[in-house]
């Protein structure tokens, strides 16, 4: 059995207080405060303390889905992402680039955030970009 | 440090699976554990300042195998929250090995590792207003009649946020289904939390448990004297029932049913009589 | 085990600072004249003491003279 603390910060809100993640066997078990941390000295809100949850949660997509005739059905990568290019392409010559918005997520890394952000002004050519921790 | 040789010894003699200590990451002391796959990293084990719940951390590990053989670093309060558990039946004593580390400063050790030595001061407007970290519970008592100690507790336990940073970091909390999620109790998805129930939920669970280690006042984000009210309340299970978490092997007197009970229930007070003129 | 919890809570609710607002009482389904003076009593007493200072104004008072919202 293995048992490590993996240092992070949390990716709810804009403070970003420092937590512990504790992984045993390569699993991420739960998360306690960073007591040394600069920020939160080892105090954490209740999302904070919450952190493992969505990680491994049943309730995680393990395919693409495309809605068909009102209900989701099974897609590959390919056909999702087909599906969506030809959306875009058609909304945007059809109303515009600034009628499409893209809402980025707290749960993802920063890495793919400025990628999101790239693709809206790059290439959707729209200012149209936010993320839920402004709120 | 002998400390280092000692525990390297337990991991190669097999009598541990693997060793929950502290290590450096940059700067930052965080818990570890060492087993014998990673055994170089022992030399960066170091017994930290910063106190974090290893007993908790264990209780996970047994519950995935409960084989396994745990070392723990072991301070004064960590060996009561273990004595703990085992009456508790949540960690065998035969697969658990302690390394006994300094706790608070006295005579015999060189120095002390803890800290909960330099406790938080509290402010002004806190002494005046609610209630002070590190006053003892007689002094509260005998200083403040009832209204005033009602609302200096109202004061502080509104302030809380329903973090369960308190029941989260306890190393003694081990409820599957915890009595504060449960939607009859304690409403679910409403802020403020409904006080003073929720508090006083905790510290009726924490008769018999709590063993003062002081984590929990360290996790509160809203700086509620926590430690002050389950001092308080191990008084009072001390007084009356004569039991001290954490001391002896003795179950704890909420844990059985039935048995001899020597209290009786006690007689109402006819207070209001004399202040009615007898009418 | 109910006396040990009755026990136990009534000292937790005098630190708070809610004393002696919890009784219990042993009485059968027999003892009929007990019940009724054990209720009247209780109630006189409790009507002598003030309502819950727990109302929900005193509540209200307290997070808006220390500004909470």
């Amino acid at each position: 059995m293995d048992c490590k603390f993996v240092p992070s910060v949390c990716s709810y809100c804009g403070c970003g207080c420092g937590v512990l993640f504790e992984v045993i066997d390569g699993k991420i078990n739960s998360t306690i405060p960073l007591k040394s941390h600069p920020v939160n000295h080892g105090q954490l809100c209740i999302k904070g303390w919450n952190l493992h949850e969505y990680i491994n949660s049943f309730m995680r997509l393990k395919t693409p889905l495309i809605k068909e005739n009102g209900s989701f059905q099974r897609a590959t990568w390919d056909e999702a992402i087909g599906h969506t290019a030809s959306e875009f392409k058609r909304i945007k010559k059809e109303f515009g680039p600034d009628s499409i918005g893209v809402l980025v997520s707290a749960k993802i890394t920063n890495e793919e955030n400025y990628l999101a952000q790239k693709f809206t002004r790059a290439v959707i050519g729209t200012n149209n970009v936010d993320h839920c921790a402004r709120l | 440090m002998d400390t280092i040789k000692q525990i390297e010894q337990l991991i190669l003699q097999n009598k541990v699976d693997i060793f929950l200590g502290y290590k450096d990451l940059d700067g930052h002391l965080i818990p570890h554990g060492f087993t014998k796959e990673n055994l170089d990293e022992l030399k960066d084990l170091q017994i930290s300042d910063n106190r974090y719940s290893l007993e908790k951390v264990a209780t996970h590990l047994t519950e995935k195998n409960p084989d396994i053989k745990i070392g723990i670093i072991a301070r004064d309060c960590n060996k009561r929250a273990l004595n703990l558990l085992y009456t508790w039946n949540q960690l065998n004593p035969e697969n658990i090995e302690t390394i006994d580390v300094n706790c608070c400063p006295s005579p015999l050790k060189s120095h002390s590792d803890c800290s909960y030595l330099e406790p938080r001061q509290s402010g002004e407007f806190k002494k005046e207003n609610g209630v002070d970290y590190n006053i003892e519970p007689e002094a509260f008592m005998g200083k403040f009649d009832n209204n005033e100690r009602l609302t200096r507790w109202m004061y502080e336990f509104n302030k809380c946020i329903k973090c369960y940073g308190c029941r989260n970091i306890c190393p003694v909390c081990f409820c599957k289904e915890c009595s504060l999620e449960h939607p009859n109790l304690v409403e679910p998805g409403t802020l403020p939390v409904e006080v003073p129930i929720f508090h006083l939920i905790r510290a009726a669970h924490m008769a018999g448990r709590c063993i003062d280690c002081g984590l929990c006042e360290e996790a509160c984000p809203a700086h509620i004297p926590l430690r002050l009210l389950y001092r308080e309340v191990n008084e009072i299970v001390s007084n009356v029932f004569d039991y001290k978490p954490g001391c002896s092997d003795e179950k704890s007197p909420f844990s059985v049913l039935g048995g001899d009970v020597v209290l009786e229930p006690k007689p109402m007070d006819f207070k209001y009589k004399e202040k009615n003129n007898g009418l | 085990m109910t006396v040990k919890r009755i026990a136990f809570v009534q000292e937790l609710l005098k630190f708070i600072g809610l004393e002696g607002r919890l009784h219990l009482e042993w009485i059968s389904s027999a003892e009929a004249q007990k019940f009724v003076e054990v209720v009247t009593n209780f109630t006189e007493k409790i009507r002598a003491m003030g309502p819950n200072p727990l109302g929900i104004e005193t509540v209200a008072n307290g997070a808006m003279k220390y500004g909470h919202n």
